[in-house]
């Protein structure tokens, strides 16, 4: 049913007991006279939230913010110290790369093992054994003990395991970091499968794409408190611009990253035969983009590139120079660069414009403007109600 | 109870991967009290010159099998209290990732170990009707004596390896006790030959003692332990047991994070 809870965070709180020095042997213990001191570290402090039936939602924050450690509390394996977590729906959890799995057991003895820990009778898994199999794709491994798995045959079969158990609440702890790229596709697809069918997610994860795309909603924890909540898009970009050196953003509200030997200055958008900028244009307008840069040195072998991002995050087309083999031997001074588009494929919406240069590798970046343009699509021809693209189809009925 | 399929699993797990890797497999297993008994039955008839007493009212008279009778159970014992510790400790990886009565780590070397137990004790029953012993009149009573052992031993498991999570030399620990707990146990003598009456007490009603006493009345002796006996090994059992699951439900919600 939509709508209903299906887990609920009530002002949980967790801290370890960090130890001046680790006192796992007698010895030790003796050595300090029983007065080892410590001190209250607060991993999770006060995150209070609902998540509702066939939602998903997502948990961002920098490195050791915390959420593992609350998705542990949410899954039962830590003990709060104070607060609760009531769970409405049967659970399946990935934590952290990988389930519970016993290295000296083979691949096959741990499906049946995980499963019994999940709760299913030994005849319910044998029916889904051949389907954990096919989906973690590791035939010829199956009868390997487990510790001879690689990291991503790991969380292939952990992931495997957890979606044939059929949850109607999965939480899931960084499962994308490191599966290849046919898997993490599978993995999407069956989140999106599983959001399809009013199943809810939790998902924690530090590719934020997935969570523009997939989530509903988004909670952003720093230090453990709950700093912000809700759509994830806007959260997605407070946090990235935090993350990326506290940029603030300008007055037009794009973002401005990089080393600055060149730059973007300004973003142009003009439609054919009008001397105008505009921002906005039909479906299949001819267009050209203008980007105006400034040099402050010779930069060598810069590669110019754009991104058009639809509203919901999604990123649709991303060209650059060097794509196409244009890549000058160096530049400097100011000039313009025009991109012409010759028919706009994008359908009616609102897109935005990120433009970016980089050296030669794309990895060191000398300029990247985010949001450096938002224009809006209007209905042309060809009009279609859904997509962001239009592939110009031909119908023909018979 | 719940999670019985996980406790068959494990329990599985437990009796395969000890044998898997050796040729001989099973045989290991009877090998081990087998070459025990051989070394204490030289050690007392050809280094101390001794000789057995005779089982009251059976009338045998035999170290192998005096010894048999003892070290069986006692085993069972060493061996399920120190691969508890053992098996929780590697549990690690299934305790930090899922949810799922920790208990079973421990409850699964029971079985296991009890399994161990009972294919053992048919191979000793054969050898003592062999020496014209009627050893199955007293199974119910040795099944009923070896249940309470087992519920003992659940508990001392229990206590040690939840203890064993904290502080690790818990397990070197355990193996120098127990080594004293064996000695203190009459499993290689006879009580009646022993000059010290404090000693004598302590093999007869310490509580390992106490058990072996009982073993050996059924299965050497051949006859009844004491009403007041069986009801002493009860409370035991029951006391150990209750105290090893206090305080293993007490540390196990924090076995996670302390691991
Ligand atoms: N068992 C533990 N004992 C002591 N401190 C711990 C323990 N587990 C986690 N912590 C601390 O809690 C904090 C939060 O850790 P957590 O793993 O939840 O972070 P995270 O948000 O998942 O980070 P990442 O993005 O790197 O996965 C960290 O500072 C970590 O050191
Ligand atoms: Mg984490």
């Amino acid at each position: 049913m939509a709508g209903d809870i299906a887990l609920s965070v009530d002002h949980l709180v967790k801290s370890f007991r960090i130890h001046q020095q680790k006192t796992n042997s007698l010895k030790q213990l003796i050595a300090a006279r029983g007065r080892n001191r410590y001190d209250d570290f607060v991993a999770v402090d006060d995150v209070t939230f609902d998540v509702r039936e066939g939602e998903v939602f997502g948990i961002i924050g920098q490195n050791g913010s915390g959420k593992s450690t609350l998705l542990k509390c949410m899954a039962g394996i830590l003990q709060p110290n104070s607060g609760t977590v009531q769970v409405f729906r049967r659970m399946g959890a990935l934590l952290e790369l990988g389930a519970g799995f016993h290295p000296e057991l083979t691949g096959r003895e741990n499906i049946f093992l995980n499963a019994a820990i999940l709760g299913m009778g030994r005849r319910e898994i044998a029916l889904r054994f051949d389907e954990i199999v096919d989906f973690s794709g590791l035939h010829t491994f199956i009868d390997q003990p487990v510790k001879t798995y690689s990291s991503g045959m790991y969380v292939r079969l952990a992931f495997a395991v957890a979606i044939n158990v059929d949850p109607q609440l999965l939480i899931v702890d960084e499962i994308l970091a490191v599966g290849d790229v046919s898997f993490q596709r599978r993995c999407l697809e069956k989140f999106v499968e599983f959001r399809s069918e009013g199943r809810t997610i939790v998902l924690v994860t530090h590719d934020m794409g997935s969570v523009k795309n997939l989530c509903d909603r988004a909670i952003w924890l720093e230090h453990g408190k709950a700093i912000d909540e809700g759509d994830p898009a806007d959260l997605v970009e407070a946090y990235t611009e935090r993350m990326l050196g506290g940029a603030a953003p300008a007055a037009d509200g794009s973002v401005r990253r990089g080393s600055g030997e060149i730059r973007i200055t300004e973003v142009e958008m003009f439609t054919q035969g009008d001397p105008t900028p505009v921002k906005r244009c039909r479906t299949s307008d001819s267009i050209v983009l203008r980007l105006h840069y400034q040099a402050e040195k010779t930069v060598p072998q810069p590669v110019i590139g754009i991104e058009i991002q639809s509203l919901g995050g999604a990123t649709v087309t991303a060209p650059n120079t060097r794509d196409v083999g244009m890549v000058p031997p160096n530049m400097s001074g100011t000039g313009v660069v025009d991109i012409t588009i010759p028919r706009v494929d994008l359908l009616p919406g609102t897109y935005d414009l990120h433009t970016s240069i980089t050296d030669f590798n794309r990895a060191y970046v000398y300029d990247h403007v985010q949001l450096a343009l938002r224009f809006d699509v209007m209905t042309g021809k060809p009009y279609e109600t859904g997509g962001l693209v239009t592939m110009r189809p031909q119908w023909s009925l018979s | 109870m719940a999670h019985r399929n996980l406790l068959y699993l494990l329990s599985l797990k437990e009796l395969r991967t000890r044998y898997k890797k050796s040729v001989l497999g099973w045989a290991w297993s009877l090998l081990n009290p087998i070459s025990q008994m051989l070394i204490f039955t030289i050690i007392f008839t050809y280094v101390f010159g001794q000789n057995p007493l005779a089982g009251d009212p059976s009338g045998l008279k035999n170290f192998p099998l005096y010894f048999l009778c003892g070290l069986l159970p006692w085993n069972f014992f060493a061996i399920t209290t120190s691969t508890a510790m053992g098996n929780v400790q590697n549990g690690a990886g299934l305790i930090k990732k899922v949810t799922f009565p920790h208990e079973h780590l421990v409850f699964s070397v029971v079985v296991a170990q009890f399994v161990t137990l009972l294919i053992e004790t048919i191979i000793l029953f054969v050898a003592l009707t062999l020496a014209g012993q009627t050893p199955l009149v007293w199974l119910p009573i040795l099944l009923v004596l070896y249940g309470l052992w087992a519920l003992f031993t659940t508990g001392v498991a229990l206590a040690l390896s939840a203890a064993n999570v904290f502080f690790h030399d818990v397990q070197y620990l355990w193996s120098i006790v127990s080594q004293l707990l064996f000695y203190a146990t009459p499993v290689i003598y006879f009580i009646p030959l022993i000059k010290l009456d404090a000693l004598r007490n302590v093999a007869n009603y310490g509580p390992t003692g106490s058990f072996i006493v009982a073993f050996h009345d059924v299965l050497y002796d051949g006859r009844m332990p004491s009403i007041a006996r069986v009801g002493y090994l009860a409370v035991l059992a029951a006391f150990t047991l209750a105290a090893g699951a206090w305080i293993f439900g007490k540390l196990s919600p924090r076995f996670a994070e302390q691991m």
